[in-house]
């Protein structure tokens, strides 16, 4: 799951992690998503950015 | 001491301080960081939990949920009077009932205070597939950033000195520092070179400018010069949401008077003045 806020500054980015992962996933440009979300650091960028969902994998394992 | 803020709203306030010490800007900056209490999850009880997430994940999770939070309505629990058993003055509870499949949000989390519920709606807590299952109970309490920083209201929080810039009669308006500037602070004018209108507060005061000068080859002194201002300072106070950015400021700078006056009281006893 994604982190729930920003590592560094606190920020609660999680929020942002759906409407992020849709757009980028229509092959939008991240630099674009990420302003338009208005998350303007670049330690609360490189959480979306480098964040890899496992949760779906793990699923099936109880 | 004088403060002017340049923009103030609920989840950021940017102001200058001027008339102060560093001292004293870094003690506002420690008080609105690390005492001023804001409610955060912290027990949790789990009834059921058959997610892919440990029980103790699930609840650092939900302690990093900001929430709102009335300082009229609620006290620290080793102020109330219930002395820290818990009771609607000092705890917040909530309970949480989800069945796969589905994401499981902040807003399943249902306060039995509406006015102590999660500031977002939309937080992801666990992604729930057919047939799992979460039952949980969870207790906000208020606390400080100081025990634990999910209890801190403030994201940015900070402060830089006010810059100085000046240029002397040797620039030649050759450009190169309005090039070298990484924020577009500088541009020519005529035969100098001046700081864009309204820019000056965003200087970083990085000093590139000054080694783009040297670099030009203009001798041993640029001519451009950064500095800064010992007593000013421009602060950045950025909420979580949990209280407004005004409010932080006013119980950071009630905590520090209150402190300077126990400091003074406790002084005055040693030195046996009771004049207050
Ligand atoms: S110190 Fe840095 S930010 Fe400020 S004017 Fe010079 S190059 Fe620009
Ligand atoms: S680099 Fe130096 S000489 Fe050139 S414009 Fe800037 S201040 Fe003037
Ligand atoms: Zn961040
Ligand atoms: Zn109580």
């Amino acid at each position: 799951m994604i982190p729930v806020r920003c590592f560094t500054c606190g920020k609660p980015i999680s929020t942002a992690w759906e409407e992020y992962k849709a757009r980028r996933e229509k092959g939008e440009d991240p630099k674009k998503i990420l302003d338009d979300l208005n998350i303007s650091r670049y330690c609360c960028r490189r959480m979306l950015l480098t964040h890899k969902e496992i949760i779906d994998e793990l699923n099936p394992y109880q | 001491m004088e403060i002017e803020f340049a923009s103030l709203d609920d989840s950021l306030a940017r102001f200058t301080l001027s008339g102060a010490s560093t001292a004293f800007a870094n003690a506002i900056r420690r008080a609105m960081i690390g005492e001023v209490p804001t409610l955060a999850i912290e027990d949790v009880r789990i009834y059921d939990n058959t997610s892919a997430l440990f029980d103790e994940m699930l609840a650092h999770r939900l302690g990093l949920i900001p929430i709102k939070t009335d300082l009229a309505t609620y006290t620290t629990q080793d102020k109330c009077s219930c002395g820290g058993a818990g009771c609607p003055g000092c705890t917040s509870t909530y309970t949480l009932s989800v069945e796969g499949p589905k994401t499981v949000t902040s807003s399943d989390l249902i306060p039995q205070d509406p006015n102590a519920a999660p500031v977002y709606e939309n937080i992801p807590i666990v992604k729930l597939t057919k047939g799992q299952k979460l039952v949980i109970e969870a207790r906000a309490i208020l606390n400080t950033g100081r025990t634990h920083a999910k209890w801190q209201p403030t994201l940015v929080c900070g402060y830089k000195n006010y810059p100085v810039i000046t240029v002397s009669d040797a620039c030649d308006a050759c450009g190169n520092c309005v090039d070298e500037c990484p924020r577009d602070i500088l541009e020519v004018k005529g035969k100098q070179v001046v700081v864009a209108d309204g820019k000056l507060p965003e200087c970083s005061l990085c000093r590139l400018c000054e080694r783009a000068c040297l670099a030009s080859g203009i001798g041993d002194e640029p001519a451009i010069k950064i500095s800064a201002e010992k007593d000013r300072f421009i602060f950045v106070v950025e909420s979580d949401g949990s209280l407004p950015a005004k409010e932080i400021m006013n119980r950071a700078l009630t905590y520090i008077r209150e402190q300077a006056d126990e400091l003074e009281k406790q002084l005055g006893e040693l030195s046996g003045d009771d004049r207050k």
